[in-house]
């Protein structure tokens, strides 16, 4: 759908390329690890990068779709669906987040499916044009749903992130806000390794192609639709498991907020500018423009902030198409 | 005594149709191709030589009729599963990938061409490199594939069509507008291409690749099979002269 319209031509420097990984991973891994220590867990600070870092991971697991070429708008289905999934459990069965996390994930594993069988078929614009509107049918039957969802009026009271035991040793994680941002951290990485898993294997490989040429694609032995239904419900889990996480970092859902536009656009927002063809592309936007926007922006403009997101978004298709780290890994 | 030579038929193609709303684009066609052969596919604009490539690739159905690949019947396969059996293709106007390093594009088709696994071997990168080699375009292994030129693209685009390891390999136009020393230069290609043991089938609007290289012509107009035979047979036979030069209005002057 966004294809390159830029004239300049870029050499394909496998060097800079991994200089430009290496340095970033290594910068990020970092700065992420001692900011607790450099903010001396300034509540606020820690609380937007805690942010920050899920919806790094949110346009992590968007990603995951996007390098085969689909643009999904539809995105908070899956997040609203993995958020109301163990926000409930844990209300309804008491069961520990540990367990309603990934159970979450597959109930947005499992919308993802409807979603492929569905729109799958449709391309480019008019699959993003269907994953829009099919956000609007878990919004609407949790909004509706009261004996269940308790509908418009939300979730209270969810319990916070849960407590890892070893032996006499553990950690709260709901405990502080500290505590919370690392769980958050170690999520985002292990995400961010998968992600890498599946970008170099060869399953990577097919999907890029898909993306470049599919008819090409499927005439080398690419089974297209396997590949493009697997994408999906891979970055459908995640995005689950990151609605989840952020029912217990929260601990309010409404229908409204969690099928919002906003979960939508945002991990497309941070895929598109960071890089859709890179791994690290979309984690560095969400760490840079959401904080810029919460400190800088969000003071000037306590309104209109979010103004910020698309006009980062038009200028990035306007002058780098490819996404700024793309950009920097090949420049 | 010793059997010549046994001929296998490779490609057979059983009174296939193809209609698009009323339109015909395909009537009746009946042809094979052997083991070992290069068969050139001619015919003017519109004549129905792309439509037959898409017939037997599985990119679409054909309205009625059979085709039978080294005896499995191949009409109702997807293209991937037509590829993984040995069927392979290039496309009239190539379609690279175009973001994707040159020697990655021809990786794909080297990976997916007969089945799948997880991770790329360096072995698989050597196979690459040596096809590139064998099309004369080692040297851009690196480069994007949207940097290289027409004549280089349509190169990558047989290039990822061996990768796949086909016994059966479908070139669609791949000489159209070169020069003469590009047509010679493919030439020497479709010669290597079949030491390794492939058949050919050659669309050729222009002749000027099939008249050299085919053991035999297959002509079509208008959807249907004008002409088969030997090349030099097939550019004498009326229908074929006229298909191309418009020859009824003379002839009918003559009577």
């Amino acid at each position: 759908m966004i294809q390159s319209t830029s004239t300049k031509t870029f050499q394909y420097d496998a060097k800079r390329r991994v200089t430009v990984d290496r340095a970033g991973l290594f910068l990020g891994f970092l700065l992420l690890l001692t900011l607790p220590l450099m903010v001396q867990s300034n509540g606020y600070i820690l609380q937007v990068f805690t942010h920050a870092l899920l919806l790094a991971s949110l346009a992590l697991a968007w990603n995951l779709l996007g390098v085969s070429g689909s643009i999904s708008l539809g995105h908070a289905a899956f997040f609203g669906v993995g958020a109301y999934g163990s926000a409930l459990l844990s209300l309804e069965q008491g069961l520990s987040p540990w367990l309603t996390i990934p159970i979450a994930g597959l109930f947005a594993t499992g919308l993802g499916l409807m979603v492929g069988l569905i729109c799958l078929r449709l391309r480019g614009a008019y699959f993003a044009l269907a994953t829009l509107a099919f956000v609007e049918i878990p919004r609407v039957i949790t909004g509706n749903w009261d004996a269940l969802t308790r509908g418009s009026l939300g979730l209270v009271g969810i319990s916070g992130l849960p407590t890892l035991r070893m032996g006499d040793w553990h950690v709260d994680f709901g405990s502080s806000i500290t505590a919370s941002y690392y769980l958050v951290f170690v999520y985002s990485l292990v995400l961010l390794g998968l992600v890498t898993f599946v970008f170099r294997s060869n399953m990577g490989l097919a999907l890029q192609a898909i993306r470049e040429e599919e008819i090409a694609a499927e005439a080398v032995g690419i089974h297209v639709n396997r590949y493009r239904l697997s994408s999906l419900l891979m970055s459908a889990f995640f995005t689950g498991i990151s609605g989840a996480c952020y029912a217990h970092l929260v601990r309010y859902i409404e229908p409204g907020l969690v099928y919002g536009l906003h979960f939508s656009a945002i991990p497309m927002i941070f895929a598109i500018c960071g890089g859709r063809f890179t791994i690290l592309g979309p984690a560095v936007a969400a760490l840079v423009l959401y904080p810029v926007d919460q400190f800088i922006f969000h003071p000037l403009l306590p309104a209109g902030h979010e103004f910020l997101y698309g006009a980062v978004l038009i200028l990035t298709v306007l002058f780098m198409p490819n996404g700024f780290w793309w950009r920097l890994r090949n420049a | 005594m010793e059997v010549a030579e046994r001929i296998v038929i490779l490609l057979q193609l059983k009174s296939l149709n193809k209609t698009f709303n009323n339109f015909c684009a395909l009537s009746n066609i009946d042809f094979s191709v052997s083991e070992g052969e290069i068969v050139g596919l001619v015919g003017p604009n519109g004549a129905g030589k792309t439509t037959l490539f898409n017939l037997i690739c599985g990119r679409y159905r054909p309205s009625s009729g059979n085709i039978l690949f080294k005896g499995i019947d191949i009409t109702d396969l997807k293209p991937h599963a037509i590829c993984r059996l040995g069927i392979s293709r290039t496309f009239q106007s190539s379609r690279p990938f175009p973001r994707m390093s040159t020697l990655d594009n021809v990786l794909v088709g080297h990976i997916f061409g007969k089945g799948f696994s997880l991770h790329t071997r360096p072995e698989d990168r050597e196979m690459a490199r040596e096809l590139l080699e064998i099309v004369g375009i080692a040297h851009k292994a690196e480069t994007l594939a949207d940097q290289l030129t027409l004549s280089e693209q349509r190169r990558l685009d047989l290039a990822r069509a061996l990768a796949t390891r086909p016994k059966l390999l479908l070139l669609d136009e791949v000489a159209a507008g070169f020069s003469p020393i590009l047509v010679k230069q493919a030439i020497q290609l479709i010669n290597r291409v079949r030491e390794r043991g492939v058949s050919l089938l050659i669309i050729d609007h222009f002749l000027n690749l099939s008249l050299k290289v085919s053991d035999r012509l297959l002509a079509l107009d208008h959807g249907e099979k004008i002409a088969e035979g030997p090349p030099h047979m097939v550019m004498r036979n009326r229908d074929v002269l006229q298909a191309y030069l418009g020859l009824r209005h003379q002839d009918e002057e003559e009577d």
